[in-house]
């Protein structure tokens, strides 16, 4: 992408030295008049019944007469109004974001209006945006062809065959293979994987083993990061222990996604889940965990800023819709208007984020689940006058909506709340392990009160027991309490008749305690009281002001103690609350757009989706710009493939392996990425950039299954599923999978963020870098040089026959396991004079230079040379183009 | 437009011819065409500024910049720009002098409160008196402070600006003062980014944007004000140390790893993948990859050595201050800066006052002895810095900014310290065909507004990528919104 952006700023740059040359209305001035003008004044809104998105329509005028006078541009309307000094009457009207025309722009249109301002003779009608076909339901139209083949490749053969294009041969077997694996689970195949598919190239064969690779539990993994991509996972982010952003245990989220994945979960149920759980699934806490979607736009210090992220990236991750260039403005290019933007954002106002416990842990500091719901159902969303939060528009009611251009219907249904949901301190098992942790702590004290007898003399010992005894007590009267305290609430919660009975009883019961409390603490200061008094002195003054201090502090305990007894004559029916409660009612706002989402009549939902699963399998999407699908965003050249898929999709219950499958078992998936052939000569005449996918695109691996594969040919890879995050610094020596290193603003493994790791800002796509420090971190990196040891010896310790056999065959058998492929005999004549001379020059070590300075190694270099030797081949093969390609 | 995802790649402008590069290549390890690989300095190539690259828009002045940033904000009262005013009226409320209309300025609406932090981040309205004298400096008398002797001793190649203003009130404004964006509205491409973008390297065996010293905070903005966000990653500044042992990640191979050992690996490797390329016509990474592991190589030596400072005289560590207890972090960084210009490194970041929060220079309370005491650790290292470099000829086409996220308040907070000022403050720039002996704007009586030639940071971006041969209008990516605010302008007035 990078490339093209480049090409298209030098295009732009171009523009400049063209200037004094004839001026195209097409090429030159219309751009700009669509980029700063035709949103008020176009198709959707004609401000003083003018419109300038086309020549004859600016020719035509507005309201106030002519705009344009041909050969004069100075004394054109327009061209005053665009250049106007007073920032009110300048053109496009400043309200925050309207920016003034550049220097390059304005000298573009005063040169078409001082020449003559001309305009093509056939200039295609402005289009209406509500036709634009990304708003049209996709159709299923029959690809052409024979039905034996795959559809995939009739629809693309259906557009290479006038072009003269053919698609070249399969890729070999190994190399499929290898392609398969990384898509599929991310883990390169072991040597016997690679034997055992060697036997049977079958068609029947290949079927089985794309199903034979869904069906492990490594493909959550690896595609649950190509989702975490796109729903922007994070984990907490913050300063020192301060949580500024996304939430701790937010990887709940992430094994929802993994598991969500490797159940096939319909895609239609995932946006549901991670929009509404809390209302479609209230129940269900493994649901509740997709609401980490939600939870993720946390911000600690803006609520703005947190509604404007769920905005925007709701809108970009499952609809393609940039509805946050709405925020200060109409959409420029999209039929969105601001009111629009801000409807959507009351879907979200009335939500807020909390962390519920989770059965086996009470501390939420440790764990819990951080989860969606409906705080306050009254919250109010104001339009911000030119997208400033100091300018909210009290006036103008906004109603939580959806944009109208996709139709659809949004009706909100408020949802009644369980208990569960609304009073989680009241669940089951949060109620049994406080009483089992009281009645413990009552077993214990019971245990130590009868242990220590009352016999001793001293009556510093009676004191001591009688604190025993009080903490006896304290600890019944917590569990009597806790118990009337339950009793209490349920009646209460069920409108018993007994409600206000027990609940004055519980409230008794807690000021029992509170009595039993205040002497337990009188008892221990006595007891501290007594220490003092009765130690030996060795420094008098000081101990003297100890005693005094003791002394008030008793007198205080005492005052409350009485306190607390006076307190007891009451009789209410206040009693301490087992824990928070939450609204009962949740708007079903969210509800109600994760419906219109995931609806099959939603025109965006489905070719979104399949757009990004299509890019992930051929490294390059359908529709260009993945999160944008708006009018910026021509008719893709194979809209019929990509409608078919999602229609396809949707009725395949929103099954992402039905997807998978589709892909990867027609024959275009399985091409060769490169040929020697005369069929690819021509082809890269007519296509060199592939666009016809008559070959398949070399790429490089993401970040996380480089290391991942380092650690995997090795076979060292830790293959354990899911669980807390991993501190990111323990990158280099943890051994499990990538995805499970702590992912956040500044706390990312550095040779990850080297490798293009996902921004957790913002990534719905990632770029492909090549920079010499990816060189230096595979080159220096403790983790590669100790695996590549690992991994010589465990092959050197594997083959057999004389010393030349054996030579042979470790390296055979390294370009297998680190490249996957065979070695060419001249690749084979390299390393074999490599190992000969590394081995003589290690020999003398002695003559060398060492580096002195770096860490040392955890797992140290062979002694022998010729072993060492080997190690240093196999790191070499670990620096290979081909250990981080897929070809 | 081309569907495919591009590798980016360090010559990202040229085309090599296929078989050119493999039959270059193919000559063995070391014995490379590497101008064309690296994108060599596009500035010495003459004629060749042609249309195809992003930039040099026009001859340029500066080749290389390096930028100093003090974190925290450094008060221009006690700096550069002397209020007698305050003195005058110690300890009166800024309504009592005859000034007061400061605080009903329209100006005032520029600031941008996000997070609210109840103790910092306000006017203060009581007048404190500067903590330090000033004197006239040089021919041209700039007004300096004495806390800042040595860079007063340049005060004819310095050019004051005194007239900055920024948005955010409080600490994310060191971010802002990279991306010229709030710290709210997200991460951007940062000024050195920008300038790399635009030129690429001259340099064959360093990166081209380098940081020296502690990063931001991450309250602040932490990496993200010397990274490239969406121009890519190869055009963030990397971050280097100032110690041969410890240079850069993943520099220093293992200990125990032997150099020739290490080399005749590279060399394999080189091999190997050029029998792959030579199998892959249709993979356009491959080459990358190649040279992206050769420049690796030779940055393995590279980085080692141009931090090294063993190799200058005496009298030169002397001069910046080198093992002298409070100079000697700073000073060495100086240095370094200096050798990475010889060495033909596009853009220098260097920060100063990190202390894994707001930063040092962050003087709410006892502004003058922690003042004091960070102007003595950065006063001698910068001006031994432009002092050599002029020596050298080096300080004409190299372009030094002084730079600070804000100013201070006018008035005193907690008796003896100043609150964040984003009004009105003072950077400076030196060098790179920039007037010397000048300063340009002014803030009011009291300090508080900038009021004549008034700058957002983004002036101070625009400016520097003119005087590198780029017009900050053009530089932008098609799909990528640049505010009208970012981009900025240059200062026409203060370039020689």
């Amino acid at each position: 992408m990078k490339t093209w952006l480049l090409l298209l700023a030098i295009i732009a740059t171009n523009v400049g030295n063209i200037l004094a040359d004839e001026v195209d209305y097409l090429r030159d001035v219309k751009p700009i008049l669509m980029e700063k003008c035709s949103s008020c004044h176009g198709a959707l809104k004609q401000e003083s019944d003018l419109r300038l998105d086309s020549g004859l329509l600016i020719q035509k005028g507005g309201a106030s007469g002519a705009v344009i006078e041909p050969g004069r541009a100075s004394a054109s309307r327009i061209f005053q109004r665009v250049i106007d000094a007073d920032p009110d009457q300048r053109m496009p009207p400043a309200d925050g974001f309207g920016e003034p025309l550049n220097t390059e722009q304005i000298k573009l249109l005063k040169n078409w209006i001082d020449q003559g301002a001309p305009i093509p003779e056939e200039e295609p009608p402005p289009a209406d945006p509500r036709n634009h076909w990304a708003y049209q339901a996709p159709r299923k139209q029959a690809p052409p062809g024979s039905d034996s083949e795959n559809p995939i490749d009739r629809f693309l053969q259906m557009r290479r065959q006038p072009m003269g294009i053919r698609p070249i041969e399969q890729a070999d077997r190994p190399t499929r293979l290898r392609r398969l694996y990384f898509d599929l689970i991310g883990l390169p195949p072991s040597a016997d994987q690679l034997n055992s598919f060697a036997d049977d190239d079958s068609p029947e064969a290949w079927n089985k083993l794309v199903d034979d690779l869904l069906a492990q539990p490594q493909y959550g993994e690896r595609w649950g990061r190509h989702w975490m991509d796109v729903w922007r996972y994070s984990d907490w982010d913050g300063y020192q222990q301060e949580l500024r952003g996304s939430q701790r245990h937010i990887w709940h989220w992430r094994d929802w996604i993994v598991k969500s994945l490797n159940d096939d979960k319909p895609y239609a149920q995932m946006i549901v889940e991670m929009l509404a759980a809390d209302e479609s699934a209230p129940k269900a806490p493994e649901a509740l965990a997709a609401t980490g979607f939600l939870a993720r736009n946390f911000h600690k210090g803006n609520r703005d800023i947190w509604l404007d992220a769920t905005v925007e990236h709701t809108a970009k991750a499952f609809l393609g819709m940039t509805l946050n260039c709405a925020r200060c403005h109409d959409h420029k290019y999209d039929p969105i208007s601001q009111k629009s933007f801000y409807e959507f954002r009351a879907i979200f106002e009335p939500h807020q984020v909390r962390t519920d416990r989770l059965p086996g842990q009470a501390n939420i500091q440790i764990d819990g689940l951080p989860r969606a719901f409906d705080q306050d159902l009254s919250a109010q969303t104001f339009i911000y006058a030119g997208g400033d939060e100091k300018n909210p528009l009290k006036d103008i009611e906004v109603r939580p909506n959806v944009p109208s251009i996709l139709g659809g219907q949004y009706q909100v249904q408020p949802v009644s709340l369980p208990i569960e949901s609304w009073f989680p301190a009241f669940r089951q098992f949060v109620l049994a392990e406080e009483r089992s942790k009281l009645k413990t702590t009552r077993i214990q004290t019971e245990r130590k009160l009868k242990e220590s007898a009352p016999h001793r003399i001293e009556p510093i010992h009676s004191i001591e027991y009688s604190i025993l005894a009080l903490e006896y007590a304290v600890a019944s009267l917590k569990l009597h309490s806790f118990d009337s305290r339950c009793a209490a609430e349920k009646a209460r919660l069920y409108q018993l008749k007994a409600a206000d009975v027990t609940a004055r009883q519980a409230a008794k019961d807690e000021r029992k305690l509170q009595i039993k409390t205040a002497e337990l603490a009188l008892a221990r200061k006595q007891l501290e009281l007594t220490q003092a008094q009765t130690a030996e002195p060795n420094d008098v003054p000081s101990q003297q002001k100890l005693i005094d201090k003791l002394s008030k502090e008793f007198a205080a305990l005492e005052t409350k103690l009485n306190s607390t007894r006076t307190e007891f004559e009451k009789d209410d029916n206040q009693f301490t609350p087992l824990g928070d409660t939450y609204p009962k009612t949740s708007s079903g706002r969210r509800l109600a757009l994760a419906r219109w989402i995931a609806s099959k009549h939603n025109p965006l939902t489905a070719r979104v989706a399949v757009n990004q699963i299509w890019m992930r399998h051929f490294g390059a999407p359908l529709v260009e710009n993945v999160f944008d699908f708006g009018l910026r965003s021509p008719v893709p050249r194979h809209a019929e493939l990509l409608d078919w898929l999602a229609v396809e999709f949707m009725e395949h219950d929103w099954s992402m392996k039905h997807l998978h499958r589709l892909i990867l078992t027609s024959k275009t998936w399985q091409l060769a990425s490169t040929s020697g052939s005369e069929v690819a000569e021509k082809n890269r005449e007519l296509d060199p950039e592939n666009a016809f996918y008559w070959r398949a695109d070399v790429r490089r691996l993401d970040a996380e299954i480089i290391r991942d594969n380092v650690l995997a040919v090795a076979g060292q890879l830790d293959l354990k599923l899911g669980g807390p995050d991993v501190d990111f610094k323990q990158g280099e020596t943890s051994r499990r999978r990538s995805i499970y290193l702590r992912h956040a603003y500044e706390k990312q493994m550095r040779m990850l963020v080297l490798f293009d790791t996902a921004n957790p800002n913002e990534c719905y796509r990632r770029s492909e870098s090549i920079i010499p420090q990816q060189a230096l971190a595979l080159v220096n990196s403790g983790l590669c040089q100790e695996q590549s040891r690992l991994l010589a010896r465990q092959i050197w310790a594997s083959v057999t026959g004389s010393d030349s056999q054996k030579v042979q065959g470790f390296l055979v058998s390294a370009f297998v396991r680190i490249l996957g492929r065979d070695a060419s005999k001249e690749e084979i004549n390299n390393c074999l004079e490599f190992l000969d001379r590394q081995a003589v020059l290690l020999s003398n070590p002695e003559r060398l230079t060492e580096f002195t300075h770096g860490q040392p190694a955890a797992v140290a270099p062979s002694e022998d040379p010729q072993g060492r030797a080997r190690e240093n081949l196999i790191h070499v093969l670990m620096n290979h183009n081909d250990f981080v390609t897929v070809r | 437009m081309n569907k495919h995802t591009k590798p980016t790649d360090p010559d990202h402008t040229r085309k090599t011819n296929r078989r050119e590069f493999l039959e270059n290549t193919g000559l063995g390890f070391g014995s490379l065409a590497l101008a064309s690989m690296l994108g060599k300095d596009r500035l010495a190539t003459g004629d060749e500024i042609s249309n195809n690259i992003p930039g040099p828009h026009f001859a340029p002045k500066a080749k290389s910049v390096i930028w100093l940033f003090m974190i925290g904000g450094t008060s221009h009262l006690e700096s550069f720009d002397p209020k007698p005013a305050l003195n005058k009226y110690a300890g009166k409320t800024i309504a009592e002098t005859p000034f007061g209309g400061v605080l009903d300025s329209e100006f005032l609406a520029n600031e941008r409160v996000v997070f609210v932090d109840p103790n910092n981040g306000f006017i203060r309205k009581t007048c404190y008196p500067m903590q330090v004298g000033f004197q006239r400096r040089g021919k041209s008398g700039l007004e300096i402070s004495d806390w800042w002797p040595h860079v007063g001793n340049c005060a004819d190649d310095l050019c004051l600006i005194r007239s900055l203003w920024t948005e955010d009130s409080n600490h994310g404004a060191q971010l802002q003062f990279h991306t010229a964006r709030h710290r709210v509205d997200g991460f951007f491409p940062t000024i050195g980014s920008w300038a790399t973008y635009g030129l690429g390297s001259f340099n064959e065996d360093l990166p081209e944007f380098i940081v020296l010293g502690t990063p931001l905070a991450d309250c602040c903005g932490g990496q993200e004000a010397h990274r490239a966000n969406y121009l890519g990653p190869q055009y963030d500044g990397v971050p280097m140390v100032v110690d041969p042992v410890k240079s850069m990640p993943y520099i220093t191979p293992q200990r125990g790893t032997f150099a020739e050992e290490q080399q005749q690996k590279f060399a394999l490797l080189g091999k190997l993948n050029r029998l792959t390329a030579a199998q892959s016509r249709d993979d356009p990474m491959i080459e990358a990859r190649i040279r992206a592991y050769e420049l690796a190589f030779r940055m393995q030596t590279a980085v080692p050595q141009v931090v090294d400072l063993n190799r200058e005289t005496q009298a030169t560590r002397d001069a910046y201050g080198i093992d002298q207890q409070e100079t000697d972090t700073f000073g060495r960084q100086m240095l370094t800066a200096r050798r990475l210009v010889e060495k033909g490194v596009r853009f220098i970041q260097v920060y100063h006052g990190s202390n894994g929060g707001a930063g040092g220079w962050d003087s709410h309370q006892g502004l003058k002895s922690s003042h004091t005491k960070l102007c003595r650790q950065v006063d001698q290292p910068i001006g031994a810095l432009l002092t050599d470099l002029k020596q050298r000829g080096l300080l004409d086409e190299t372009l030094v900014v002084w730079a600070t996220e804000f100013g201070r308040t006018p008035g005193s907070q907690s008796k003896n310290g100043r609150d964040h000022h984003p009004y009105g403050f003072t950077i400076w720039m030196a060098g790179g065909g920039i007037k010397g002996g000048v300063a340009h704007g002014a803030t009011d009586e009291l300090g508080f507004h900038a009021v004549e030639n008034r700058h957002y940071v983004s002036d101070v971006h625009a400016t520097v990528l003119h005087q590198l041969g780029l017009d900050s209008e053009r530089l932008f990516v098609p799909g990528r919104k640049r505010l009208r605010k970012e981009i900025g302008n240059p200062i026409r007035e203060i370039i020689a």
